[in-house]
């Protein structure tokens, strides 16, 4: 059977069928799926069971591996999933697999991925796809939620795209954090949080696509005061997150969703972390194309 | 002719006709007005060409006229507007446009956040009425937002978990949440939390209401960042195109609105323009839940 590719929404993200991503792929498999994210920019597995080893094998058919922020972060003690720091732990699980606490570190860190976002868009260069996949799954809640950016950009009028055609913006994990309330960042970390810039259109580098470069970790726009720099980004963001550019993933055990983070955002929902395990591992790819042009921006 | 109030979105909001409030009204024309801003929440007037004095008295129908300071960091020497008459045009006391990176306008941004006057205050306020008296062609609309549809639309179970959370209010997080923390010790001791119930109920209609506001910056025993993800994702909910009535100015509007049942938000406009709107408060008349000692 052959890899066929479904549309699940009427402006992007599609459904794989027809190939078993624990094993090693074909040259022609892997082109296919990255010619669907080319297109749909999210793409759903369904009934892929992966163990760790899998997914970061099937994760390197796209390029190389980042490590995670939050692993780096961490102390060795507190990492669940050891030291592999190419496998994010997406979970609400302590290092001895218990429910974390209402005020646990960890927890206070990552409610922050409630908020819109785009993975490592506070690195230099920023992450190009996400691969999450579900190994538990709560009851209710958890879901992934994605916004079309290119769709989003489409959709500005030529007044605010002319405005926005040539802004820098700069993104830390500071200023994501930041906005609910958590700033509580160990010694030596001083580097990682401090802002890079990123052009707020980028093109893609294959379809060419225009989209918008949003995410919370956006805290400021080169020219601009803070505060109206941060009204507008909310405007865009606003903007961009209508439910018309949205597709909610409602997890299944053993879903692999893939995203690229040049042309989506994307957040957790809430769900009962008090109470159910949600235990998801993240594998990123390296971005590399209209990141580049991102980095001059810096100097 | 009599006073009559045309629905404008299917939840909320009415537009009078009818009535001329630079002139002292009747008493029916008052109880009219207070039962259409009971059931329509926000009353939009057009063609009203209101002074600072007769906005006063019509303002003064409707009860007592909040002038108390702690609402903004102007200082009195910079006020262009006495203290009962809130200035919210962008304009300095030489009546020409704030700097791009002016500290007053800076804290201004702030009201392009959803928010309902005076949440910060332990005695919230009842009414705003809000006069356009120079307006702008693009942008610079005011949005509202019903409060009262937004709660009956969650779930039975958020309904539940909300019942009787108390959120902490000041506008310390609102100006923070655009980054703006410069604050002096004077200011931030002016700006000082106050509390307010997450849920209130309307003392005429007894429909109940999301009391949000961008003020709200935490949840009584909740952790912080849980707090405000939370009070985001309710945001969001009640502030959903069908909950909301987008108002595009004409001079010499007057729009009225209940801050006890509904949010609402400037847009965005070119600041280089002038624009001069001028706000009274009806004072409310009672704290929504008894304040931390």
């Amino acid at each position: 059977m052959s890899i066929s590719i479904r549309a699940i929404h009427p402006v992007f993200a599609g459904e794989v069928s027809g190939i078993d991503i624990s094993q090693p792929l074909g040259r022609g498999e892997v082109a296919a799926i990255e010619a669907g994210m080319d297109r749909y920019a999210v793409l759903v597995f369904r009934d892929q069971p992966l163990t760790d080893d899998q997914q970061l094998a099937f994760s390197r058919n796209f390029g190389e591996l980042e490590v995670t922020l939050a692993g780096q972060m961490a102390r060795p003690e507190e990492r669940r999933l050891g030291d592999r720091l190419e496998l994010g732990d997406i979970s609400n699980l302590t290092a001895r697999n218990q429910l974390r606490a209402r005020d646990d570190h960890s927890r206070m860190y990552a409610l922050a991925n409630r908020l819109w976002h785009s993975d490592a868009s506070f690195r230099a260069v920023g992450a190009g796809y996400t691969l999450l996949h579900g190994r538990v799954i709560p009851g209710k809640g958890g879901n992934t939620e994605f916004a079309d950016m290119r769709a989003a950009y489409d959709a500005l009028d030529d007044a605010t795209k002319a405005e926005v055609e040539d802004l820098i913006t700069e993104h830390s994990i500071v200023f994501s954090r930041e906005q609910i309330g958590f700033a509580d960042y160990a010694p030596g970390n001083e580097e990682r949080l401090r802002p890079v810039r990123h052009r707020l259109v980028i093109t893609h580098p294959v379809s060419g696509r225009k989209s918008l470069y949003l995410s919370s970790h956006i805290g400021g726009i080169v020219g601009w005061p803070v505060p109206e720099a941060r009204a507008f980004i909310r405007d865009l963001t606003e903007h961009a997150t209508q439910r018309r550019f949205v597709y909610a993933h409602a997890w299944r055990v053993n879903d692999l969703v893939m995203w690229d983070n040049r042309t989506v955002m994307h957040r957790a929902r809430r769900f009962d972390d008090m109470k159910e395990v949600r235990d998801l591992r993240r594998t990123s790819i390296k971005g590399t194309g209209p990141m580049v042009e991102q980095a001059q921006a810096a100097d | 002719m009599p006073i009559s109030i045309r629905q404008i979105t299917p939840v909320f909001a009415g537009e009078v006709s009818g009535v001329d409030i630079t002139r002292p009204l009747s008493r029916e024309d008052v109880a009219a007005i207070e039962a259409g801003m009971d059931r329509y929440a926000v009353l939009v007037f057009h063609d009203q060409r209101l002074t600072d004095d007769s906005q006063r008295e019509f303002t003064r129908n409707f009860g007592t006229l909040e002038a108390s300071p702690g609402g903004h960091i102007a200082t009195a020497a910079e006020r262009r507007l006495p203290l009962d008459m809130q200035d919210a045009s962008n304009l300095d006391k030489d009546q020409k446009p704030l700097a791009r990176d002016d500290r007053r306008r800076m804290f201004n941004i702030g009201n392009r956040l959803w928010h309902s006057d005076s949440s910060y205050r332990a005695v919230p306020a009842k009414y705003s009425l809000l006069s356009g008296r120079i307006v702008v062609e693009r942008g610079g609309h005011t949005e509202f937002a019903d409060m009262r549809a937004a709660y009956d639309a969650l779930d039975d179970a958020t309904k539940a978990e909300i019942e009787d959370l108390v959120c902490e209010h000041s506008l310390l997080f609102s100006r923070g949440a655009l980054g703006f923390t410069e604050v002096s010790e004077q200011e931030r001791a002016m700006f000082r939390p106050v509390r307010q119930r997450l849920v209130r109920t309307h003392p005429v209609t007894g429909r109940r209401s999301l009391f949000l506001s961008a003020h709200a910056g935490g949840i009584v025993g909740w952790p912080v960042p849980e707090a405000r993800a939370f009070l985001r994702d309710l945001v969001e909910h009640a502030t959903q195109p069908r909950f909301v009535y987008s108002h595009q100015w004409r001079q010499w509007d007057l729009v009225m609105w209940d801050n006890r049942q509904t949010m609402h938000r400037v847009t965005r406009f070119d600041e280089t323009q002038v624009r001069d709107m001028r706000r009274t408060t009806v004072a409310g008349d009672a704290m929504t839940v008894a304040q931390a000692a």
